[in-house]
């Protein structure tokens, strides 16, 4: 493969890893913001705000957990496919691969 | 070469087009991050890199004349743009080159960059070209398309502003649907996003963030800036040793009809009639870059003197 084409194949690649990494910190803050707003409503009302807070804490670390496993599966990614490229490249400039 | 492997080596791959597009909405993005996607502004022929060394000028022009055209094409496109539906091996290149001897050279360049950069690089591409070109260059003629004929005009100015040799062969500047004084569509794209942060939801502002990501180079559309403000306060000018011509096109084939009058030519509203305006009502806003009735105007023009 020509060194032009993997160029273009890793600015690929960093384009799609970059763009799913602020999407999902994007959406991850709006859902929170979104999450946040019913629990505040039921918070005011005094008997259920102890319990209805530990409701929300729970939930608030699934969005984030989600959130941070779509975002680490994609750095995980990102880190093979760039090794790949590493090694394509290396076998297209007549280098061993490092 | 054969028809068909000129016509073959005349059509830019779907990547080279695939990243135009892709550098026409987030091409600043891409040059600021140094990704492999961006593309450097080169002058191409028939999808090749042209390199501009005395060699690289020999191979690609052998039968270089003293009178050079450049083409310059508009936003999210590359130098196919310019190829004759059905003929593509056909350009206003090609065909100024057979009619009248000028020698065609086509820029490809990142069209999300702000205007004025692409223009000060266009500055210093010609001032290249001069530098290898084989031959002494008696004549000049810019044509440029949608963005491409703002971009022309900041090299124009920013090269009379240094006075640099190229500027004086310019003898004419075609504008083919050139939005001078704005494009219509990224004002209402600005103002849309106006909208969406202004209403207090966080998917609104969350839509509103991912449209304002567009590139810079279309936001300059929006009042057709050609030069950076503050390296210029005065009116936005045109080159005055050069002759300019404006082509632009309708949507309908009336042009006194209210979605002429709306639309212009889908993206630009046409510029107000006088003796270097030529409107052709039906043509559509990519279709000024290929056409045959918008070729015999302008090889008209640069026939007479």
């Amino acid at each position: 493969m020509e060194l032009e084409t993997l160029r273009k194949i890793r600015g690929a690649k960093d384009l799609v890893e970059e763009v799913i990494d602020a999407a999902a910190l994007q959406i991850g803050e709006a859902q929170r913001v979104m999450t946040r707003k019913p629990y505040a409503l039921l918070a005011s009302v005094p008997p259920l705000a102890t319990p209805v807070r530990a409701i929300e804490e729970a939930h608030l670390y699934t969005v984030d957990g989600v959130y941070f496993a779509i975002r680490l599966g994609n750095r995980l990614f990102g880190l093979i496919a760039g090794l790949v490229l590493d090694r394509l490249e290396a076998h297209a400039r007549g280098k061993p691969p490092p | 070469m054969t028809d068909d492997s000129r016509k073959a080596a005349a059509l830019p791959t779907w990547t080279a087009t695939a990243a135009s597009i892709l550098n026409g909405c987030f091409g600043d993005y891409l040059n600021h991050r140094e990704n492999g996607l961006a593309i450097d502004m080169a002058f191409y022929q028939r999808g090749s890199l042209q390199r501009l060394t005395p060699e690289g000028m020999r191979d690609a022009c052998p039968a270089a004349t003293r009178k050079l055209c450049v083409l310059l094409h508009g936003l999210c496109c590359h130098e196919g743009v310019w190829n004759f539906p059905g003929s593509p091996a056909r350009t206003y290149g090609s065909s100024l080159q057979d009619d009248l001897g000028y020698t065609p050279f086509y820029l490809r360049y990142n069209t999300g960059l702000p205007i004025p950069v692409n223009g000060k690089a266009l500055d210093v591409m010609l001032e290249d070209l001069f530098g290898a070109y084989p031959e002494p260059v008696d004549e000049l003629v810019l044509i440029g398309h949608s963005m491409g004929g703002l971009v022309l005009r900041g090299a124009c100015h920013y090269g009379a502003e240094r006075d640099a040799a190229w500027v004086k062969s310019v003898s004419k500047a075609f504008y083919l649907g050139t939005p001078h004084e704005g494009a219509a569509l990224e004002k209402f794209a600005h103002l849309v996003t106006s909208v969406l942060h202004a209403v207090p939801h966080p998917v609104t502002a969350l839509v509103g963030d991912v449209v304002n990501q567009r590139s810079q180079g279309v936001k300059d559309l929006r009042h057709g800036a050609v030069i950076n403000p503050a390296d210029f306060t005065g009116a936005v000018p045109w080159l005055a040793s050069a002759q300019h011509y404006l082509i632009a096109g309708t949507v309908t084939d009336d042009p006194e009809h209210l979605a002429a009058k709306l639309f212009g030519d889908g993206l630009v509203q046409p510029p107000q009639a006088a003796d270097n305006v030529r409107l052709f009502p039906g043509l559509g806003h990519m279709d000024l870059a290929h056409d045959e009735s918008v070729y015999g105007q302008i090889r008209s023009w640069c026939a007479s003197t």
